[in-house]
């Protein structure tokens, strides 16, 4: 006998939802980086670095920097409006836990829609989850920096670990930031 | 009413119950496979059209209607009736402060608990006594477990997917028991909310870790003593988003309630001794500060079966308890 039954799942939004990247500047040289940290270990040590390697090295004009009220959780709007009116391109992350990766990935995708060119720095351990939340929000290609073992996700580092890991992004920050 | 999901076809149940266990659709168990017309019952036990939106996870960008909680609540085998209940544990995890993005797809897996107010307690047959947490009981499996599988397929938190558990645990097959209102004079969880003792309300609490906290000596002191204690082994931070609404349960056993209500303790009294001693300094590596608002975040539920002389504590992940009303149609 035929059995007819019901999908339980919500379709995904991404299925009709269309997205595309901020234009890209050509270099970093005279942009602002904008950093959405979510505060997870010491990852605001990293983020800290790298912008002093990319003003070091590419000229970078300057950075503006939130911490969000909590690891999983969007910026505050007072933060949001901070980011978007100071930054002309961003970093999100740091991409080391299960909810925070994944949001940090939203982060880093929102500002694209609102026209800043951003990238979300994860470790290796969370990249299906936030290649999950690419796809469910119907940007599968979109790209990351990853960074990988023997660094724990979870972030905590000391010092000169966490300029370590910053030199190990810089470059794909560059790249990703810029045409 | 008209349902707008897919369909699927299989020959028979067992063939269906494959085809969901299949396609992940499941907790690795067995389910009912959800019908239209079950479905359709569902619905109208709630009083609900199916395209009524309960809430949405914007991190996700999915909005969550009555029509997936419906199917859910069908395959976790809830009776009609259960539904408001599942309803209004849906909405209280959709509640900003509940969290629900983060307190699904963390490191940390945290569970969450469905706690039952009022008189629907009875009348559906949720268990408040003996061995309430466990199971054996038909509304508290299921409504625990329809809580779980609309996580799973409507908030599309798939472990080792979105959901990024590193154990998970037991409790999130499900999780789900009343208030023993009945067994003291003392003031029901929902009362001391703000609701009305006739209304029947679901508590939403994220659950990080579960302690349990044995105290056999009788001064009502002392009990409440080893609970504080027992919390303050690993403390609770500070989580600027959730702030002042973050608040651990107290699930209160029989053994403990019998000497503390001998000893003309309330729940509000008690609150107020256990958030001071919450509360307080961290004192060592194994004495940490649970850092809570007001007395009022200490919340007491009264459940369980004599015996034991012992009680629980539920501390939250990044999220509060959260409370919903359940509405009858």
């Amino acid at each position: 006998m035929t059995i007819v039954t019901l999908d339980p799942t919500t379709p995904a939004p991404g299925d009709t939802a269309a997205f595309s990247m901020a234009p890209r500047p050509v270099s970093l040289e005279g942009q602002t980086l904008g950093i959405v940290a979510n505060g997870l270990g010491r990852s605001e040590l990293m983020f800290d670095a790298l912008a002093e390697q990319l003003v070091k090295w590419d000229d970078l004009a300057g950075s503006v920097k939130v911490v969000k009220p909590s690891v999983a959780v969007p910026p505050w709007p007072d933060q949001w409006q901070q980011i978007t009116d100071g930054a002309t391109v961003a970093v999100t992350g740091f991409g080391g836990c299960g909810s925070c990766s994944t949001r940090s990935m939203r982060d880093a995708l929102d500002l694209e829609a609102a026209g800043i060119p951003a990238v979300c720095i994860v470790h290796e351990a969370l990249v299906p989850a936030v290649q999950a939340l690419c796809r469910l929000l119907g940007a599968a290609d979109y790209p990351f920096v990853t960074i990988g073992y023997p660094l724990n996700p979870t972030a905590m580092w000391d010092e000169d670990e966490a300029a370590a890991v910053a030199a190990l992004v810089v470059d794909g920050v560059r790249e990703r930031l810029t045409r | 009413m008209s349902l707008t999901s897919s369909t699927v076809e299989n020959e028979g149940w067992v063939e269906a119950v494959d085809t969901y266990i299949d396609n992940g659709w499941t907790d690795g168990l067995p389910v009912i496979p959800p019908t239209v017309e079950a479905v359709e019952a569902m619905l109208a036990a709630g009083g609900m059209d199916g395209t009524e939106v309960l809430g949405e996870i914007p991190t996700r960008d999915l909005v969550v209607n009555a029509e997936k909680v419906a199917i859910n609540s069908v395959m976790a085998g809830c009776l009609p009736e259960y539904f408001p209940v599942v309803v209004a544990a849906v909405r209280a995890h959709l509640q900003p402060l509940a969290n629900a993005h983060s307190t699904t797809a963390t490191l940390a897996g945290a569970a969450h608990a469905v706690v039952v107010n009022g008189p629907i307690r009875s009348e559906i047959g949720v268990e408040c006594g003996q061995a309430c947490l466990g199971p054996g009981f038909r509304a508290n499996a299921t409504i625990g477990r329809a809580h779980r599988l609309v996580v799973r397929n409507v908030f599309r938190t798939v472990p080792g997917v979105l959901d990024r558990a590193s154990f998970s645990w037991p409790l999130r097959y499900s999780f789900c028991f009343g208030e023993n209102e009945e067994h003291s004079e003392w003031t029901p969880l929902h009362v001391l909310e703000g609701y009305a003792p006739g209304d029947d309300v679901v508590t939403l609490m994220s659950v990080m870790r579960y302690l349990v906290a044995t105290e056999f000596e009788p001064e009502p002191e002392a009990i409440l003593e080893t609970i504080a204690d027992r919390a303050r082994i690993d403390g609770l931070l500070v989580d600027d988003f959730v702030g002042d609404a973050r608040g651990v349960m107290v699930v209160l056993g029989p053994e403990h309630q019998r000497r503390l209500v001998d000893g003309g303790w309330t729940k509000e009294t008690m609150r107020e001794a256990l958030w001071e001693r919450m509360d307080a300094p961290t004192a060592g590596k194994h004495d940490n500060r649970v850092h809570l608002a007001s007395p009022e975040n200490v919340l007491i539920v009264c459940a369980g079966g004599p015996g034991l002389a012992q009680s629980n504590l539920l501390i939250p992940h990044l999220a509060a308890p959260t409370h919903e009303r359940v509405v009858r149609p």
